[in-house]
């Protein structure tokens, strides 16, 4: 049995590194990335989509479908935990907490990561807006900016205790905003749908400018929020009492 | 310079996969692995792909340590 795995395991490992040598080298103009689809986007993408950034005409344009589809698993794996029945739901602001305190399910952090924390959220905080903000010309983006945002939720839910970091999240908007990903590019696909006759098409014409950064701008905020409340909640689901 | 750069960071990156694979004690795991995410982060950086290195960074490193941890914590630290 341990032999096999072993033969198995080299196999693997030599298919890979055959598989690894071929490709072309990085950077390769002649590479298939290059010439294949990758030429058209590059010729075409600016005319065909009216977006100053190819990688976002390429997201949320040419492959909108599959950041569609992205977006809907990220909302079906917060489901799928939610469903647990061991997961922990958020209760009602003032409804009684069964464990006493607010700060009851703080763990005691070190005052280093307790300063640390502090001092870093509100840089976070502006890096994950910024990302957001000039995601869609730049590096970055609505899944950045979620992550990032996600990661920030988390931060403070680590330190401050996690009815407290709960709060960022407010309980009557908690549903709409963990589906917001989806329904805004839904609501935004429908636009296009009614525009252009395509589903998730985006007006091309340099009329519609205005028009167009805004379905952009739009996708990317439902991503970010939809994205950042998801993570956070994943973390809200995994109650640990001491 | 960047070849060798390339190289060291793969073999880091083979090296804490392994160590992962092979720690019996799950919170070690979980502290290796944040390390091999933050090795992969600055291959993505290097590669000229600094929008994957920032969600490398803060899924890979951050959030998944954390929900890791709290799994653990939930459940047994080392692994039978």
């Amino acid at each position: 049995m341990r032999a096999f795995a072993l033969a198995l395991v080299l196999v693997v490992a030599l298919t890979l590194v055959v598989g690894v040598a071929a490709l072309p080298p990085h950077g390769d103009p002649s590479g298939p990335v290059h010439t294949h689809v990758g030429a058209h986007y590059i010729e075409h993408g600016v005319r065909d989509t009216g977006l100053r950034n190819l990688v976002t005409a390429v997201l949320l344009n040419y492959r909108g479908f599959d950041t569609f589809l992205e977006v809907i698993v990220l909302f079906t794996a917060l489901v799928a935990v939610l469903a647990l029945p061991s997961a922990t739901r958020p209760r009602r602001p003032g409804a009684p907490a069964d464990d006493g305190g607010d700060r009851a399910d703080a763990v005691p952090v070190s005052p280093v990561v307790f300063f640390v924390v502090r001092l870093l959220a509100p840089f976070i905080a502006v890096f994950a807006l910024a990302s957001l903000y000039r995601g869609h010309v730049t590096p970055g983006g609505g899944f950045q900016s979620a992550a990032i945002a996600g990661a920030l939720m988390i931060a403070l839910g680590l330190v401050f205790g996690r009815e407290r970091a709960a709060r960022l999240v407010p309980y009557g908007a908690r549903a709409w905003l963990q589906a917001l990903g989806p329904l805004g590019f839904a609501l935004v696909a429908f636009l296009g749908w009614r525009l252009t006759g395509v589903f998730l098409g985006f007006p091309a014409d340099e009329a519609a400018y205005a028009l167009r950064e805004a379905m952009v701008v739009s996708l990317e905020v439902g991503i970010a929020v939809g994205g950042a409340v998801v993570l956070a909640q994943l973390f809200m689901a995994l109650d640990v009492r001491a | 310079m960047s070849a060798v750069f390339d190289a060291v960071m793969l073999l880091l990156l083979i090296a804490t996969a392994v160590t992962v694979a092979r720690a019996r004690d799950l919170v070690a795991a979980v502290v290796t692995f944040g390390l091999y995410s933050l090795v992969l982060c600055l291959v993505w950086q290097h590669r000229g792909a600094p929008d994957v290195a920032i969600t490398e960074a803060a899924v890979g490193a951050g959030v998944t340590s954390v929900l890791f941890l709290l799994t653990i914590a939930k459940t047994a630290r080392t692994e039978r």
